[in-house]
């Protein structure tokens, strides 16, 4: 103990050394010294020739110059400054002595300042990149998307004869301007061809948005049409990073699904509009033929406009509204039962604010957490220091005076807490940044700027003050009478700050509780949903994404063609057990909503046929995927184009259609098109359920033989036989590009990896829930553990008391132990409410995701529990280890 | 003669140093020498006392200081009055002389009156 007392006064006298070497002495200073020197010097030499000897002449030069010397020196180096900033000094430095003092009190106001505040900033930063950030667009406060809601979908696209009547009498909006994704790919000779993102645009789109490109030229409005439209335009990113950044780019011919298109212009670096467009890196035009312009059912456009600024934002969103509904008027069979709407394009960005805000509240939670553990520090150490308050106070210090010195050390601890916070800060955004990281390579960076940076100083600031302060001061106006009558002891401490700091330990462990639940919820949900396989099998599964080029497939017989070879060929392939092709994944949502009418039933007012999901299949896609054929038979080759329509409905689907009723035989049409072609329902499979938190609003499932309406975009799936499937996707790529080597497969992989992959951005959700959690469980052990163990001290003498009177070591641990757990069970209790609260919000915006599980919250009220035990026992075994005599002689 | 050390009232150094000042410039040591000397060594003063009180009145603007060389033929700092610390000389002077009346007439009219 003495020794390490001995190293610690050694490390302050090396401290200050350096110090004073590292602050050059003033001249002043200096002056000051010689100034004092020769005084002593004179008094010496007087006392010597008085007859003293040399030794003595000088202690008694000393005492006659005063033995104070050094204050003086203080003194006189006040009064070179002003006098304001001379009793700030000398606060900074009692502060920072004070401090010192008690480096553990210091140590753990500053961590967890650190962590509450910096988990806080991390998560203002991001709110601020993805939510408040502005549009990367001139005046984007008049950019709105225009969507036609159905009752299946609030924020549904357009069918392109839809949008061009619209384009064509928008005056009364303004410009209007229509995209669709359109992934394509990239070959260049002697490569393997890749998938690229793309948007199909309008030429007016990029115009509409107020984007300009750097290099080149924007779309002409000729391009719009067949045969004009082998243009390119690509992102800044696209072209530093594939083409190198090379200037000669405009006016470079490239192949585009095996079709050489020229690039006609570079977007500039300020357009990065990944909250709406997501990554994209190819823009070409939209290329509609007659036949498709004219089609008013296949919604597939995004519509954006910008309103024009003669026209206010009501009549804007009501002429649109109207034209709507004159729409759904004239073209009853195609939009009966469906309105337009208009939202802000600043509203719409992705990432929903309903997650944002509330991961923004659950880290003001561990924030709250971290408040209160300093207020139970500060408080503690204010208690301690009652008495040196009291003297203070009965010497005649102000109000002011007692109360300076706690307010410099609120600020000292906030302005290091803040600096330790945005240490902590930056390290989120890095974590964030590469757990965002896209598959093109691209991150979520945090901008850290000047807001940031004084969020942060703001928010310790209040932090310190309302929580570092305000104790102390409510301490203060308890005790300073009450200090000096008991002599600054008391057998146990005021009831009124021992319950408030119980109702912050309360606090505390309901935080805790709402943090801990939450995240242990969303981490359940979503390891059910990454390992969800319901209806299919994902062993031994591997599919990949292709998509036809128009341009090179342009019929159905065509398709049709490809999609035959393929599935030959794959199933050629040595360990291949069988191969599909199909228009989604039974994995993930099928986006294809259509409706449909029964025969022989009373047809159902337009616009309220049941609608469904249709998933076109090739023949082997059950046996494939695994998906068991219940009733009836699956698909065969021969149902074809020629053959009559067939459809196969999941369990759910003939439940829902045909309740008892035997739906084998029954027959459907799809709802459009001028004439109804009906199909015979042929067989019943097992209803599949996507692994995504936010599946599509239709339940039913039916499926149509590929054959019969071919699709552009699919999926391909292979099933191996026993065979590793991972090993096969080299294989399947080489097959694959034997057959046309313009055609990337995108995302080859197995279907469990695909499935991780997905669900990608929640893991990251879930990860920064988890890490609230663990900083809240933390801090609120570190909250309960202090109180307890201070409480413990306090009432050393009644445990002595009590084992003077015979009580042994098992009642002391007892009645510590019961004391930390009751606060740590009211707490509990009071949190799972707000648990409760947190999953339903969490069940709100991941409706795929199952959050209501009563063993997780059960399970985090013991982890809490045991927490609590934990923290309780450490002081607890301290009070058993209590010498009754040594602490009963200390009073 | 006796040493009779009589402790500073508080206020009364910045007197005496603007006093001892105000015939010739000084260092610190002179000062306090002739405070001695003059009051017959019957003021008592911790003599580093002197010094802040200095560096007060300095910053005040009463008093300025100046290096020179001591008749010792050391380094010293010398002390000046200022045109101002005449003038608040004068007034505490004035003040400390009324003062100091006012004390000896009630102490006089005690002494009558029991």
């Amino acid at each position: 103990m003495s020794a390490s007392k001995n190293e610690r006064g050694e490390f302050w006298r090396w401290l200050r050394a350096k110090g004073s070497r590292l602050f050059r002495r003033s001249k002043a200073e200096a002056a000051l010294d010689a100034e004092m020197q020769f005084h002593l010097d004179q008094l010496a030499a007087q006392f010597r020739a008085e007859g003293m000897p040399e030794r003595e002449a000088r202690l008694a030069a000393q005492r006659e110059f005063g033995a104070e010397a050094a204050a003086y020196r203080e003194q006189i180096r006040d009064s070179w400054r002003p006098p304001e900033l001379a009793d700030l000094w000398r606060s900074l430095r009692f502060a920072v002595r004070s401090l010192a003092r008690s480096p553990g009190f210091a140590l753990l106001a500053i961590i967890t300042l650190a962590f509450g505040i910096g988990g806080n900033t991390t998560m203002f930063s991001a709110f601020r990149t993805i939510s408040l950030k502005p549009l990367p667009y001139p005046e984007s406060e008049n950019l709105a998307r225009i969507y036609r809601a159905t009752p299946q979908n609030p924020e549904g696209n357009m069918a392109p004869a839809d949008f061009f009547d619209l384009r064509r009498n928008a005056n009364g909006f303004g410009e209007v301007a229509a995209y669709t994704p359109s992934d394509t790919s990239l070959s260049e000779p002697g490569q393997n061809a890749e998938m690229v993102s793309g948007l199909r645009v309008t030429s007016n789109l990029l115009a509409t948005l107020g984007v300009q490109p750097q290099l080149g030229r924007d779309f002409r409005r000729e391009e719009d049409l067949p045969g004009n439209d082998r243009v390119v335009i690509i992102s800044q990113r696209c072209w530093q990073k594939r083409f190198g950044g090379r200037e000669n780019i405009v006016g470079r011919t490239i192949r585009v699904d095996g079709e050489p298109h020229e690039i006609v212009g570079v977007l500039p670096a300020s357009f990065n509009d990944w909250r709406h467009l997501g990554w994209v890196d190819f823009f070409r035009p939209l290329g509609f033929n007659k036949e498709k312009i004219a089609d008013r059912r296949s919604t597939i456009l995004r519509v954006i406009g910008r309103r024009a600024k003669t026209i206010s934002p009501n009549e804007a969103a009501g002429f649109i509204a109207n034209f709507g509904a004159r729409l759904a008027k004239d073209f009853p069979a195609e939009d009966a039962g469906s309105t337009w709407r208009v939202k802000s394009l600043n509203a719409t960005v992705t990432g929903s604010r309903a997650i944002m805000s509330m991961l923004i509240g659950l880290s003001g939670f561990v924030l709250l957490i971290a408040c209160s553990n300093l207020a139970n520090l500060s408080l503690a150490r204010t208690m301690a220091r009652a008495r040196e308050f009291a003297v203070r106070a009965a010497l005649g210090a102000s109000r002011m005076q007692l109360l300076r010195p706690l307010i410099v050390e609120s600020l000292l601890l906030s302005v290091a807490g803040g600096a330790c916070a945005i240490l902590v800060a930056m390290w989120g955004a890095d974590w964030l940044a590469v757990r965002s990281t896209g598959d093109n390579g691209e991150q979520v960076i945090l901008a850290f700027d000047w807001s940031v940076f004084g969020w942060a100083f703001g928010v310790s600031v209040v932090t310190a003050v309302a929580f570092g302060l305000a104790p102390a001061i409510f301490a203060l106006r308890l005790k300073v009478n009450e200090t000096l009558k008991s002599g600054g002891r008391s057998l146990t401490s005021g009831r009124g700050h021992q319950r408030f700091r119980h109702f912050l330990i309360v606090g505390q462990f309901a935080l805790a509780m709402v943090l801990l639940a939450g995240a242990a919820l969303f981490i359940r949900g979503l390891d059910e949903l990454n390992h969800r396989r319901a209806g299919w099998e994902s062993e031994h599964l591997v599919t990949g994404t292709i998509v036809l080029p128009a341009a090179r497939y342009s019929d159905a017989e065509k398709i049709n063609s490809f999609h035959r070879l393929v599935v030959q060929r794959l199933e050629a392939m040595p360990g291949v057990a069988s191969a599909s092709i199909s228009s989604f994944t039974p994995f993930f949502n099928w986006n294809d909503i259509r409706k449909f009418v029964i025969e022989g039933r009373v047809r159902p007012p337009s616009g309220h046929e049941p609608a469904a999901v249709v998933n076109s299949v090739t023949p082997d896609y059950f046996a494939t995927v695994g998906t068991r054929v219940l009733a009836g038979r699956g698909f065969k080759t021969n149902d074809d184009m020629a053959a009559p329509k067939v459809f196969v409905v999941s369990q759910a689907t003939a439940e829902g259609l045909f309740g008892n009723e035997n739906p084998i035989g029954q027959r459907l049409a799809q709802v459009g098109g001028d004439k109804l072609r009906w199909g015979e329902i042929v067989g019943v499979v097992a209803n599949v359920k996507s692994v995504l938190p936010d599946p599509g609003p239709v339940a039913f499932q039916i499926y149509q033989p590929m054959a019969q309406e071919p699709q552009a975009y699919s999926e391909i799936s292979v099933r191996s036989a026993n065979v590793d499937p991972a090993g096969m996707i080299a294989s399947i790529r080489t097959t694959m590009t034997a057959l046309d080597p313009d055609l990337p497969v995108r995302d080859l992989q197995t279907a469990d990896a695909t499935i991780e992959r997905a669900n990608y951005q929640t893991a990251v959700l879930r990860d920064m829930l988890s890490g609230f959690a663990l900083l809240g469980l933390g801090l609120a052990s570190i909250g309960i553990y202090g109180v307890i163990a201070r409480a413990m001290a306090q009432r050393a003498n009644e445990f002595a008391i009590r084992f003077a009177l015979g009580a042994c070591v098992k009642d002391i641990t007892r009645i510590v132990l019961a004391s930390g757990v009751k606060l740590a069970l009211i707490g509990s209790a009071l949190g799972l409410l707000g648990a409760i609260g947190v999953a339903r919000l969490l069940a709100a915006t991941n409706p795929g995701m199952q959050l209501n599980a009563p063993p997780v919250l059960l399970g985090t009220t013991l982890l809490l529990i045991a927490v609590a035990l934990l923290a309780s026992w450490l002081p607890a075994h301290r009070a058993a280890r209590l010498n009754p005599i040594e602490a009963l002689r200390a009073e | 003669m006796e040493k009779v050390r009589n402790e500073l009232l508080q206020g009364t150094l910045d007197l005496l140093i603007l006093k001892a000042l105000s015939a010739a410039s000084l260092h610190g040591w002179d000062i306090a020498k002739r405070i001695a000397v003059v009051s017959n060594d019957r003021l008592s003063l911790k003599q580093g006392s002197l010094y802040p009180a200095l560096h007060r009145l300095e910053g005040r603007g009463w008093i300025e200081a100046e290096w020179g060389v001591s008749e010792a033929g050391r380094a010293a700092k010398f002390y000046r009055i200022t045109r101002r610390g005449r003038k608040e000389l004068e007034v505490e002077r004035e003040h400390w002389l009324s003062f100091a009346e006012a004390m000896n007439s009630v102490l006089n009219n005690l002494e009558e009156l029991s």
